[in-house]
């Protein structure tokens, strides 16, 4: 039996050797996986919102924060840059939103800004889905780096 | 004195948060009762004040296909209007008006969705309605939009509306059953922080 460690919304969770990090149902939310394959050292992240404001504490829960201190930790447990292969999930636009109120393409908007907070880690995005309009759940099996998107009504994809 | 927190609301204003609930979800069950000939009940409406991920998981497994219909408040509050149904749920809607037995959730063909989209758009209508004019505040309402996606990705959408200024989110909600079968239908109201100082202020729960 494989552990199942599950990711919440604004959350990050690293494991290594065996296990499958999952996160269930990302909308407009983005997740970003992170593997060295060399260690087998796996993180889940799942972000909700591209740019940090304020003092907010919830470090997890913004692109801009949140990936700095994922590659703080896996590099505390022995990760290198280099060898890291990350992958992205997410970023749908589920609801076309007119309003005056409203956030205008969040998805959209969170997929930018995790690619340039990676892009500043020096950091390549190897595998991407992201967009569209409908939810994917993302699962990092830690035990050899494979990352596969569930979605509604569509086969498993691998990325 | 306005809150800045959800989690700063009293017994009292959630008292009347739930009436209000009450009486906007009594208008909408009438509603949907009168266009789908049939009986509606409307079970007590919760309060809730909770983290992501418990709001997340409220409604049911994440990954659970349910249709949406998405409306956003704006004017005197801001906020979102949320009617969730179960396939079950739209599956008895489609049958009474529409004499279909069960439609493929995931091909729904245009009329279905034009149907469901408008028991929404009369059921959310309704709600605010009443409860703008008990309140006396001015709501605006956009066009509804229809999504049939996983729950967790739907619910994720007010989320990060919200999720911007706080660590929580607070719902009011609502459960209708039609002809007392078991088949569920959310209704669910996400106001932000000053729209509840400007609710409480109209109805005198705070000074203002």
């Amino acid at each position: 039996m494989i552990k199942k460690i599950s990711v919440g919304i604004a959350d990050m969770k690293i494991t290594r050797q065996e296990g499958v990090l999952i996160t269930y149902a990302l909308g407009s939310c983005i997740g970003i996986s992170f593997y060295d394959p060399m260690i087998k050292l796996g993180a889940l992240l799942h972000i909700m919102l591209p740019q940090k404001q304020g003092t907010d504490t919830n470090v997890f829960k913004f692109a801009d924060s949140g990936i700095p201190e994922t590659l703080r930790k896996l590099q505390a447990f022995g990760a290198m840059k280099s060898r890291m292969v990350c992958k992205i999930a997410g970023g749908a636009k589920m609801f076309e939103m007119k309003g005056p109120g409203g956030l205008g393409n969040i998805g959209e908007r969170n997929a930018q800004m995790v690619k340039m907070a990676l892009m500043k880690e020096g950091i390549r995005v190897m595998g991407e889905d992201t967009g569209a309009n409908y939810a994917r759940t993302m699962l990092l099996d830690v035990g050899n780096g494979k990352v596969s998107i569930r979605s509604a009504g569509k086969p498993e994809k691998f990325l | 004195m306005g809150i800045q927190k959800y989690e700063e609301m009293n017994a009292l204003a959630i008292d009347m948060l739930r009436e209000l609930g009450s009486i906007g979800g009594g208008n909408a069950a009438t509603a949907l009762s009168s266009m789908l000939n049939a009986k509606v009940n409307m079970a007590l409406p919760e309060v809730k004040i909770m983290g992501f991920n418990q709001a997340m998981h409220l409604l049911g497994h994440p990954e659970e296909l349910v249709a949406a219909i998405f409306v956003e408040m704006s004017g005197e509050m801001h906020g979102v209007m949320l009617f969730i149904l179960t396939k079950e749920f739209s599956d008895a809607i489609l049958e009474k008006m529409l004499g279909k037995s069960s439609a493929d959730f995931l091909a729904l063909e245009e009329i279905d969705t034009s149907v469901l989209t408008e028991i929404g758009n009369i059921v959310i209508s309704s709600y605010v309605t009443a409860m703008s004019s008990l309140c006396n505040v001015e709501v605006e309402l956009s066009v509804p939009q229809f999504t049939v996606n996983m729950l967790g990705g739907i619910m994720s959408v007010p989320i990060a509306m919200m999720g911007q200024h706080s660590d929580r989110i607070m719902m009011i909600t609502g459960k209708f059953k039609i002809d007392g079968r078991a088949l569920d239908s959310n209704m669910l109201l996400l106001p932000d922080v000053e729209s509840l100082n400007v609710l409480m202020k109209k109805l005198g729960v705070i000074d203002g």
